[in-house]
């Protein structure tokens, strides 16, 4: 059979010139932005209309800015309903746009982006931006040294005569693999946005999770005995929190959003381009949520629907909330049954029970100080 | 460097490093706890009744090698008294089974159990290869799996036993929860990871001791304690998705031992969570039984086949609900998650045989009868038995040539 040739206009709109190959459609580029567009647009309607809400109070939302790509593309989309919604004059109010950027040198060690944070508050002139270090953690949760402490035992004590910078410097220094590293340090960034996200007084938080990042912490997640998790964690909906959680992007390909980014050159400033782990790392070495990415990339290419699909069967599940939960994980957050508080057969988490205090969750514990693999 | 004393008696020399956590023991009390965790496994979800009769699904290899061992060895220290049975399968396949069959023989004999054979011919009526003889080299691997995941079923009920133990193993289980992940199967997923399976929809009761156990321990085990069991080069080639998670688990391992334990747990909490409407009434049969029978086929398999045929259809699937969402936009209420609706399993009982089905027939019994109606000499080919299936192996013989010439 001879190759399928190219349509000579867009499948969709039998107008222009057809530039890229979307879903197995030839499409123009107007075609390929406004179909990128409307999947995040469909999942904010009910916060452009206020529906189910108060009409008269402010509807906030805050979006976490990583200038990762799905982030930055996030604000873009967000940012263009809201100039949409201005023209309108008797339009229904809509939402408010917080951008919230971690200081992301204060999170590993790469450069300060402070010109992009310039760039972004002209560029986006409709929302409000504060950049925030990494340990101002211990300003807006004022709670967490103690946290800290109760949850690393003997491993750690939290200093409070140090400067905040130190204190989490030492507190991060004390987890000795890169898996626990990486979902300790998940767990606190989680917690400082959702800090943030209250001391606003926002209602939800956007996040910029695409499609492939959203399958890789979900079997990460799977992976690191946070299942119970998932129904929250990539799913939209309620939080544990009390916050409203969005992912907008989720049914986009990491792809298109490349794409998508590349249509508006002014993005390119903003976006730190993503540096994959090198392919030398030894496994052993990696984090698994490194090895989820890894993963869900390699695979995604031979099967971006399998991937996609990964996330979509942890939205099929219920929502732990409507479990009878007894406490709430000191730590992460995460809704604990009895179950968890006795944890149960001690040879199935290696651990003696002694050391398990009841308010950490089973998949907390295994990311504790002292446990060295 | 001086050798290590052992973690927990601080007396003997460690010569093991637990897969597990990386704890170093010495031989006794690495045995010890091995056996106190499987213990503690049984005796936590209540597994085993006084007096109950139980069959070991034994295939010579080191899972259920060491199941029948541990299993005889508590049921003596602890008293459960257990009437324990050893259950072979025997698929038919001439040269295949014999070296297995005969390490189950010798197990047998060193634990002082009683062993059933049970062949697929006495069975279903049919031995593999002439099923083979029959459909050809392709598409018999069905045959045999559908045909395997019934055997231990029937073959227990034959000898009146109401419970039979399999050797699956931590690892077979998280493999089975990553692989219902990927394959987004919300019923398996609610089931794959309870200890027992078949409660309610069948008078089985199958269940899986050593499910907590990591396969690394299961092999130290069986080395440390000079097991007898059957060791071959696994030729069976696996489902492309339980491929794909088994390669997945052993990075996690490498990174992290515990995460075979973690991702059992996670899939023992996301089975709390999948909707009642999805789990199908109770249990099922359980198919991920392939592990401790192994398959021997590998024809009609291609690596990948499965994930790129289901890559075709979410293409499709996704393209269809694109078209429809553009049509009523207006309609479509964003935001709230929405229910997917979900088909449901709704399972009954076959009515020939009364082996578990969500059909009115079971597969096996579909299947079978699609082999009789071709089958008019049935009764002779029945009695022929040995000559018959040396002729029929080599028909497979002379048509694996012709499909491999072709």
């Amino acid at each position: 059979m001879p190759g399928k040739e190219i349509p000579e206009s867009c499948m969709n709109c039998r107008e222009a010139q057809p530039a890229f190959i979307l879903r197995g459609r030839h499409v123009c580029q107007a075609c390929y932005v406004r179909f990128v567009n409307y999947k995040p647009f469909k999942r904010t309607e009910n916060y452009r209309l206020r529906k189910n809400m108060p009409q008269d109070e402010p509807c906030r939302l805050l979006l976490p800015l990583s200038y990762g790509l799905s982030s930055t593309v996030l604000l873009h989309m967000l940012h263009e309903q809201i100039e949409v919604m201005r023209l309108k004059t008797h339009g229904p109010k809509g939402f408010e746009l917080l951008v919230l950027t971690i200081d992301p040198s204060t999170i590993s060690s790469i450069p300060a982006h402070d010109e992009a944070f310039e760039t972004a508050e002209k560029l986006f002139p409709h929302c409000s931006f504060t950049t925030i270090p990494f340990y101002s953690i211990f300003d807006f949760d004022p709670s967490i040294g103690e946290v800290m402490s109760q949850y690393a035992n003997a491993s750690f004590q939290d200093q409070a005569s140090l400067s905040n910078q130190e204190r989490l410097e030492a507190f991060r220094a004390s987890i000795s693999t890169a898996t626990s590293r990486a979902d300790v340090d998940n767990i606190l960034i989680n917690r400082l946005i959702v800090a943030f996200a209250k001391k606003m007084e926002c209602r939800g938080i956007m996040w910029g999770d695409s499609d492939s990042k959203l399958a890789a912490k979900t079997l990460a997640n799977v992976a690191k005995g946070r299942g119970s998790s998932v129904t929250w964690q990539v799913c939209d909906g309620m939080s544990p929190y009390g916050l409203e959680y969005n992912f907008p992007l989720r049914d986009l390909f990491t792809v298109e959003l490349h794409n998508y980014a590349s249509f508006f050159p002014e993005l390119a400033d903003l976006i730190i381009p993503h540096q994959p782990t090198s392919e030398n790392t030894l496994t052993k070495n990696l984090s698994i949520d490194e090895l989820m990415v890894r993963y869900v990339t390699t695979q995604g290419e031979k099967y971006p629907g399998v991937m996609l699909n990964v996330t979509r069967t942890a939205s099929k599940l219920q929502s732990s909330s409507t479990r009878s939960a007894e406490y709430q994980c000191n730590l992460c957050g995460a809704l604990m049954s009895n179950k968890d508080a006795a944890s149960t057969t001690p040879q199935a988490t290696g651990l003696h029970s002694d050391s398990l205090t009841p308010r950490i969750c089973y998949a907390c514990a295994r990311s504790r100080p002292e446990l060295s693999c | 460097m001086p050798p290590s004393p052992c973690a927990n008696c601080h007396a003997e020399r460690a010569v093991i490093i637990r897969p597990k956590n990386r704890q170093k023991l010495c031989r006794t009390c690495f045995l010890a706890i091995f056996e106190a965790e499987v213990h503690e496994t049984i005796t936590s979800t209540r597994l085993f009744q006084r007096g109950e009769r139980v069959a070991i699904g034994a295939s010579g290899g080191k899972d259920s090698t060491v199941l029948a061992s541990v299993l005889k060895t508590l049921n003596e220290r602890h008293d459960y008294g257990l009437e324990l049975t050893l259950l072979s399968i025997d698929e038919g396949i001439k040269g295949y089974r014999d070296d297995s069959l005969e390490t189950v023989k010798r197990n047998a004999e060193q634990y002082a159990m009683p062993l059933v054979i049970l062949g697929y011919g006495e069975l279903y009526g049919w031995t593999m290869d002439q099923v083979v003889a029959q459909v050809g080299k392709k598409g018999n691997c069905t045959y045999c799996g559908v045909f395997r995941r019934q055997a231990l079923d029937r073959g227990a009920e034959r000898l009146g036993i109401r419970h039979v133990v399999t050797g699956h193993n931590a690892d077979d289980v998280a493999e089975t929860v990553m692989m219902n992940l990927l394959r987004g199967d919300l019923p398996r997923l609610a089931r794959g990871t309870s200890i027992v399976t078949g409660s309610a929809a069948s008078d089985i009761k199958r269940s899986k001791p050593l499910k907590y156990a990591y396969e690394k321990e299961i092999v130290l085990y069986a080395h440390h304690k000079q097991l007898d069991y059957f060791s071959t080069e696994c030729i069976y080639s696996p489902e492309a998705f339980r491929g794909s998670a088994r390669t997945l688990i052993k990075d996690l391992e490498k990174i992290r031992p515990s995460s075979i334990l973690d991702i059992v747990r996670s899939g023992e909490d996301m089975a709390e969570l999948v909707p009642a409407e999805v789990r199908g009434s109770g249990a099922a049969a359980d198919e991920e039984a392939a592990e401790t029978t192994g398959c021997g086929s590998q024809s009609g398999r291609t690596r990948g086949g499965e994930m790129a045929e289901m890559e075709k259809k979410l293409a499709e699937d996704e393209a269809a609900t694109e078209r429809e969402t553009e049509v009523t936009v207006a309609s479509v209420s964003g935001g709230k998650r929405k229910k997917n609706a979900v088909k449901s399993q709704v399972l009954g009982k076959c009515e020939r045989c009364g082996y578990i089905s969500s059909q009115r027939v079971c597969k096996a019994c579909t299947l079978l009868e699609g082999l009789n109606k071709n089958r008019p000499r049935t009764a002779i080919e029945m009695e022929v038995g040995l000559e018959e299936e040396e002729s029929s192996s080599t028909l497979r013989r002379q048509m694996e040539k012709v499909e491999l010439g072709g």
